[in-house]
């Protein structure tokens, strides 16, 4: 290995640490008879930012699917804080956000925030669910747009609102398949930047995947690089940046050497790797 | 559907609201009216016998004459078309909602609905008669079976679009499949079922029709066939812009209660 820091999936120490909030060890999905991914191993900590980046294909969006307990590894074991996913889930351990919003149409920004948080717990009154809708719109900085329907929101807003939703849930872990894909650059900034703040004063444990190279070592503390054929780890990253961070970052020559080490490492993940 | 760009344009410069409309239905009115004129003109020049095709000014003339006998004629049918149509609704929505919600029930359903559907169900008309008598519940039965399809099946689609992520997001909170059901795939549906509804109310109006011919004593189709007979073909003509006042009537109720039901629907919602 030309960079230190990189480890390979195989060779990482298996041990498990008891802060680790999220454990996968050996995971492997087999889907329609594709490996789909390999082996994998992953530990994150508690009030961590860990991004996934890699080709399309590498199977970042299936390992998100497996830590939310929608789609169940063929063999291996994941647990979250010592619970099967499934059974997080139940806990409303979880939140999603995808790249798009899903918003339902027929209902105003409180009520689509709210709208999760109603469905996974049946005691909460309508005005609970409303308090706690505008809580989550604040927190996003929607607070004004409240009533608004989903197509008098732009792109960016939108994607606030299915943040403020998943934040309703107030789960312990934050999982993001690739929120700001759909966005235009000067939107996606400012939405990285909104999450680490929303990060920093939650103290949520997220995991993000983007095929963003810039916006892995913007937002997060750990990186992981997939590759393809099949899909695995190829590498992992420790961004030592301090928080909190904010867009002069690029202009830290630190920043540029992540990006150049990112990038190589990128680029090995799109050779495929033979069965090992 | 045709007048929503108009409705837009009305929104955003009130001020040439009426310019608009008069924009796009001047040219309709402008065929319109020619056509009745040409007609007129051709009938009278060439001599055209009135049972063969009588001049507007005849229909006009057989309209008013028979005007008790024909509004009569009007609320039969209408009843009739309204109680099918409703009807059709009900069932359309249950078939549909059936078939989402069990999955059995539905791979069971869904095949036999479809073959169903291709039967010619106008030849239906006799058996309902020779089943039904000749009141009101055979052109109801036969307005059903050729109504409730479009219902069914555009609210079947409306269920099945959802999002895949939108169930993710569902599954990932530990939705139940009636939550499901109820919270999403029915609101989300509701555009096609409005879609749905509106071919059902055309289709009504001809089931209803049909139904006359098949056999009644009272309503528009009887009028059109005894006028036929009679070689009235005047009063015909009159029955036939009766109902088709009827089928536009019906149409655009259910377009006002689209706007009613689904005022966030993406036709409505573009910017």
């Amino acid at each position: 290995m030309r960079v230190e820091t990189i480890r390979a999936a195989g060779s990482r120490p298996a041990h498990i640490r008891h802060d680790d909030l999220i454990s996968a060890k050996g995971v492997s999905v087999v889907m329609a008879r594709q490996l789909v991914l390999q082996n994998i191993d992953l530990s994150i900590s508690k009030g961590s930012f860990v991004s996934l980046i890699g080709p399309s294909g590498c199977g970042k969006s299936t390992l998100l699917k497996v830590l939310a307990g929608l789609v169940n590894p063929t063999s291996g074991n994941v647990s979250i804080a010592g619970l099967s996913p499934v059974e997080a889930t139940r806990k409303r351990m979880i939140g999603l956000v995808f790249q798009d919003a899903n918003l339902l149409p027929w209902k105003n920004a409180v009520d689509n925030a709210s709208m999760l948080l109603g469905i996974a717990d049946r005691s909460l009154s309508r005005a609970d669910l409303r308090a706690c809708g505008h809580e989550m719109l604040e927190l996003v900085g929607l607070g004004d747009s409240a009533h608004k329907r989903p197509h008098e929101l732009s792109g960016g807003m939108r994607q606030r609102v299915a943040i403020a939703r998943a934040l309703a849930l107030d789960p312990a872990v934050l999982l993001m398949d690739e929120p700001f894909g759909a966005l235009d650059a000067i939107t996606r900034d400012a939405m990285g930047q909104s999450l680490l703040e929303i990060w920093q004063r939650t103290g949520k444990t997220i995991v993000l995947v983007t095929h963003s190279i810039d916006e892995a070592i913007h937002l997060s503390r750990h990186v992981h690089v997939m590759g393809i054929k099949p899909g695995r780890i190829t590498g992992s990253l420790d961004i030592g940046l301090p928080y909190p961070r904010d867009l002069s970052l690029e202009e830290d020559p630190q920043f540029v050497r992540l990006l150049v080490q990112l990038r190589t490492m990128l680029r090995a993940s799109h050779q495929p790797g033979g069965a090992s | 559907m045709s007048d929503q760009p108009v409705s837009n344009l009305s929104e955003s410069r009130p001020a040439s609201s009426w310019g608009a409309v008069t924009g796009s239905w001047l040219p309709a009115a402008i065929l319109l009216l020619a056509t009745i004129v040409v007609w007129e003109a051709v009938v009278r020049i060439f001599a055209i016998s009135a049972f063969i095709i009588p001049a507007p000014s005849e229909i006009a003339q057989s309209l008013i004459a028979q005007w008790g006998a024909l509004m009569q004629a009007t609320l039969v049918t209408a009843g009739e078309i309204l109680f099918g149509f409703l009807v059709s609704i009900v069932v359309g929505i249950a078939i549909a909602l059936v078939i989402v919600r069990f999955d059995w029930l539905g791979r069971a359903l869904y095949p036999l609905v479809v073959l169903f559907q291709n039967v010619p169900k106008v030849a239906l008309a006799p058996i309902f008669i020779l089943w039904f008598g000749y009141g009101l519940a055979p052109k109801i039965g036969l307005i059903l079976v050729i109504a409730f399809f479009p219902v069914t099946l555009s609210m079947l689609a409306g269920m099945q679009s959802v999002d895949r992520s939108l169930l993710s997001l569902m599954h990932s909170v530990g939705a139940s499949p009636t939550q499901i059901l109820f919270r999403i795939r029915v609101p989300h549906s509701l555009p096609n079922l409005m879609a749905g509804i509106k071919i059902a109310a055309t289709l009504s109006v001809i089931g209803a029709i049909v139904g006359e011919f098949a056999g009644a004593s009272d309503g528009l189709g009887y009028v059109i066939q005894f006028a036929s007979t009679q070689l009235d073909t005047a009063l015909v003509f009159a029955a036939l812009l009766l109902v088709s006042v009827l089928g536009i009537a019906f149409y655009y109720a259910a377009e006002v209660l689209e706007r009613i039901i689904v005022p966030w629907a993406p036709k409505f919602s573009h910017a």
